[in-house]
């Protein structure tokens, strides 16, 4: 027998309580994956917004709780096409709209027509609304492909019919799942004359785009420049506070786990103090008698990250197709979060299992030897 | 030629063992020589001190004051776990087996430290089994074996990294007469086979106590009649 294989067969003796324990184990996993896929999700949507437009980098305004609740006066654009080293700036206004059941938050994007193209955004069919329209929209080819839209078609929102005009594609799935609106009516429906949500910034080739980026967010306080899904978290406070309530969580998941880990780990070292004092007569060393009780906790954690990450997926699932949040995630399942939900039941059954190894290892062999 | 006696194995010097701040006195002075190749019989009426000399013995516990020596090194001197690991093989009254471990993996888990690939303790543990006569009852757990299997099964143990000292606690103390026969049978034929073995066993039964070479009585944590016994011969 190994030294391995006795710590697993110590671990399937009680088969009641090893159940009960990877359970606990897989309930925090569950916790940190579950949360971790909707925190990814949500960065990512987040992400594939600013990177609809094809730009080098987006402006939005500082410390909005949403980044759609971002405001930028039209007066700023050109403030920042004069900084030097931008080549282009577009701006646009973004918008949700809960077009019925399947798709609750519905992107609505405002652009003048003429931007279009600096915007990343190919007319794969029919032609681009007009900039002064009222009662044109282009769809997305999602969007298209999901209501069953042709060039002609109607469209209603929010009360209104708009004639599909052109279908395009943007290379984004969140953009390419919505549709575009004249700036000017989008404005005027959002009672939101002459501001826009973003602003996407080209620079010129072999410019310097953390210079530009600097110049910009210090001549407008007001402002702030996103290039990454870290910078993110610099303009929407929302999902600051997510990934924020998920490291929390995380804590707390590895704080309750090893709590239920060290609960089961104590009674059994309580169980079996005598083998202790008999292992320790054999000439078994403290460090011996530690890492075999650390390792079964570690076999514990294992199997209780296991059993979380197929509940995981499950739970991503079923938290995906909850009515109102059909189409709001798109579950992104990196081998981060599942090695961060490794990581996380080693944490809980390490921690959990520090305490009875360590009186294991340090009661004494004669009182261990006398314990009935 | 020289008359000078051998260095003795063990040696026990005014050794003392208090407990409870000293209200409780286990070994009060007791002093001691054993041999190597000498059986020794320790008994003495309950609460005399005779598992606490077993303990010291075998560095399960430190004498409150006085010495005790291995092959002339003080016991303080050297590394308890390699001590207990390599020098001294302990068998229990209540054999102390692992409940949820086979025969054959009992014996082999006193290996595990001392060096030995998985493969060879498998193999040893095996022969030793062979030797107590427990062959075809390896796979066997503890609980699926008789008091007398159980108890060889821990002299197995006991022998599996080849001790210079073998420590039983009462090693027939809850065996049937049968069973008490095994274990003498096991004890005579090991000192056959390993003359050099030092066997020191505390035991109240005088069939085990006649069995040994030389007799030591305690009392109050002392020898009794107050002088250490003189030691026989050693074994050639």
């Amino acid at each position: 027998m190994t030294f391995v294989g006795l710590v697993v067969h110590n671990v399937g003796v009680k088969r009641l309580r090893l159940a009960l324990t990877s359970l606990a184990i897989a309930i925090g996993v569950v916790t940190v994956v579950a949360l971790g896929v909707v925190t990814a999700s949500l960065e990512s949507s987040a992400l594939a917004i600013m990177q609809t437009g094809r730009a080098d980098f987006t402006v939005a305004q500082k410390g909005v709780s949403d980044i759609l609740n971002s405001n930028i006066n039209e007066a700023t654009v050109p403030r920042v096409s004069a900084v030097p080293g931008v080549a282009q700036t577009v701006g646009v206004l973004v918008s949700t709209t809960h077009l019925n059941a399947g798709n609750p938050l519905f992107v609505e994007i405002g652009i003048a027509p003429d931007k279009l193209a600096a915007f990343g955004v190919n007319v794969v069919r029919g032609r681009a609304f007009g900039a002064a329209a009222t009662n044109e929209v282009m769809v997305g080819w999602r969007t298209a492909e999901n209501l069953g839209l042709r060039v002609g078609s109607p469209l209603r929102i929010e009360g209104s019919t708009y004639r599909v005009v052109g279908i395009y594609s943007t290379g984004q799935a969140l953009g390419d799942a919505g549709a575009m609106f004249p700036i000017r009516h989008m404005q005027d429906l959002e009672r939101q004359p002459g501001e826009y949500t973003l602003l996407f910034v080209q620079v010129g080739a072999g410019v310097d785009v953390a210079h530009v980026r600097a110049k910009i967010e210090g001549d407008n306080p007001q402002l702030v420049t996103i290039r990454t899904t870290s910078d993110f978290g610099r303009a929407d406070r929302s999902l600051s506070l997510i990934s924020a309530a998920n490291r929390g969580s995380r804590t707390l998941a590895i704080v309750i786990g090893a709590i239920v880990v060290m609960s089961a780990m104590t009674m059994t070292f309580v169980e079996r103090l005598r083998e202790f004092g008999v292992l320790a007569a054999i000439g078994w060393s403290r460090r011996r008698v530690m890492s075999m009780i650390l390792g079964e906790a570690l076999v514990i954690g294992l199997l209780g990250a296991a059993i979380g990450s197929l509940l995981s997926l499950v739970a991503v699932r079923i938290v995906q197709h909850l009515p109102g949040l059909e189409g709001v995630l798109h579950p992104v399942f990196t081998a981060d979060i599942f090695a961060r939900a490794l990581v996380t039941a080693a944490a809980m059954s390490l921690l959990g299992g520090l305490y009875p190894a360590l009186r294991a290892a340090f009661t004494a062999p004669v009182v261990a030897l006398r314990h009935e | 030629m020289s008359n000078q006696q051998p260095q003795p194995r063990i040696q026990l010097t005014d050794v003392s063992k208090f407990y409870d701040d000293g209200e409780v006195r286990a070994l009060d002075g007791l002093t001691l020589s054993i041999f190597a190749g000498e059986s020794v019989a320790v008994t003495g009426p309950s609460g005399c001190g005779k598992s606490t000399m077993l303990h010291l013995l075998g560095a399960l516990d430190r004498p409150s004051s006085g010495t005790i020596h291995f092959d002339g090194v003080d016991l303080r001197r050297l590394n308890a776990v390699q001590y207990r690991r390599s020098r001294v093989g302990l068998v229990f009254q209540l054999h102390n087996l692992l409940p949820q471990l086979t025969a054959q993996e009992n014996v082999e888990i006193a290996m595990m430290g001392a060096g030995h690939s998985a493969r060879q303790r498998q193999e040893r543990a095996r022969q030793l089994l062979a030797d107590v006569r427990l062959s075809g009852r390896e796979g066997r757990q503890p609980t699926r074996l008789s008091g007398g299997e159980r108890q060889r099964v821990a002299i197995a143990r006991a022998l599996a990294n080849e001790p210079d000292i073998l420590l039983a606690d009462e090693p027939t103390g809850n065996l049937d007469q049968d069973s008490v026969d095994q274990v003498l049978s096991l004890f005579a034929g090991l000192r056959d086979r390993r003359p050099d073995l030092t066997v020191v066993t505390v035991t109240h039964d005088a069939r085990v106590a006649a069995a040994a070479d030389r007799m030591v009585h305690l009392r109050d944590g002392r020898v009794a009649g107050g002088a250490s016994p003189v030691p026989v011969a050693p074994r050639e």
